[in-house]
């Protein structure tokens, strides 16, 4: 009974060199925007602001939308793995719904990584922003490795929600390097939005 | 019909991805300008205060330095230099970073912007 589900001759050694290439690709994403970042002349000027005061309150507060998407999309994953059991009944939509939420989670990244990618670069003034620069690309990487999770078949199983776990400990991690920064420690009188 | 929605951001935001890409690399200002800052003040400036006070020093995050605003809040060249190497509140400490006459060089250059 045992060997009826165990897994073919060859099988777990393709699924991990699949899951290597895949690991490689997310690498050379975080790798080529920190490289950029490093190599780019930064502009520090401010392309956009929206109805914000400025570009940085922008960041801050799509960022900040980025995390809450984020955290719906875990709950919508859990649900889908079972982890939870509200609604009790999984509804049919629930996977797109997950995509959809993790998609716009996405977009809403962004123009604040062009932004800072653009205007400031990959900076190490201090820890706070070298920390944060790093999070930053590796967030990428780590989002690049999520997606080909979605779309590459034959990757061992807890691969998926491996990655999207720490897509979202990654993204908890830019946030607290910057838009919590901002909150509790921009000078007086700089407006919050 | 929800499903086809899905589809339809996946693939806004997959062509957002690139045109973020390609920006950054068509807004390249290094290809078109090519120059260096005038002093090196205006370089210490450029590589450590810009991100905060603005290319020229306009203010963003960190307060205005330009048009008069960093003399008006430190009449006095030493006590700038002070706050700029010690740090205060948001405001990072260079002395680990920047020697004393590089932290002179760019206090000075704030005081002409």
């Amino acid at each position: 009974m045992t060997d009826s589900v165990a897994a073919p001759a060859g099988t777990e050694g393709t699924a991990a060199r699949r899951l290597v290439l895949v690991l490689l690709a997310g690498g050379a994403v975080a790798v080529a925007l920190g490289v950029y970042g490093r190599a780019h002349d930064p502009t520090h000027e401010q392309p956009y602001t929206l109805f914000f005061s400025s570009t940085i309150q922008l960041k801050v507060w799509f960022a900040t939308a980025a995390l809450a998407l984020a955290a719906l999309q875990v709950l919508l994953g859990l649900r889908l793995y079972d982890k939870i059991t509200v609604p009790r009944r999984t509804p049919s939509w629930l996977g797109d719904a997950h995509r959809l939420v993790g998609t716009l989670a996405f977009a809403v990244t962004l123009p604040v990584a062009y932004q800072c990618l653009w205007a400031l670069g990959f900076q190490s003034t201090d820890t706070r922003v070298l920390v944060h620069s790093l999070l930053g690309c590796f967030f990428y990487g780590i989002f690049t490795v999520k997606v080909l999770a979605v779309r590459v078949r034959g990757l061992p199983g807890p691969t998926l929600p491996v990655a999207g776990g720490v897509v979202f400990v990654t993204l908890v991690g830019v946030w607290l390097t910057s838009a919590l920064w901002f909150f509790t420690s921009r000078p007086p009188g700089l407006p919050a939005y | 019909m929800f499903r086809k929605l899905v589809n339809v951001v996946e693939v806004l935001a997959a062509v957002g991805a690139v045109v973020a890409v390609v920006l950054l690399f068509a807004n390249e200002p290094g290809s078109t300008t090519g120059s260096t800052p005038a002093s090196p003040g205006a370089a210490l400036f450029a590589a450590n205060c810009a991100s905060c006070h603005g290319a020229d020093g306009e203010g963003g995050v960190g307060p205005q330095l330009a048009d008069g605003a960093v003399v008006k809040q430190f009449p006095s060249v030493d006590d700038q230099i002070t706050f700029v190497r010690d740090g205060s509140g948001s405001m990072p400490a260079f002395g680990g970073q920047l020697s004393p006459a590089q932290i002179r060089q760019v206090v000075e250059y704030t005081r002409t912007l």
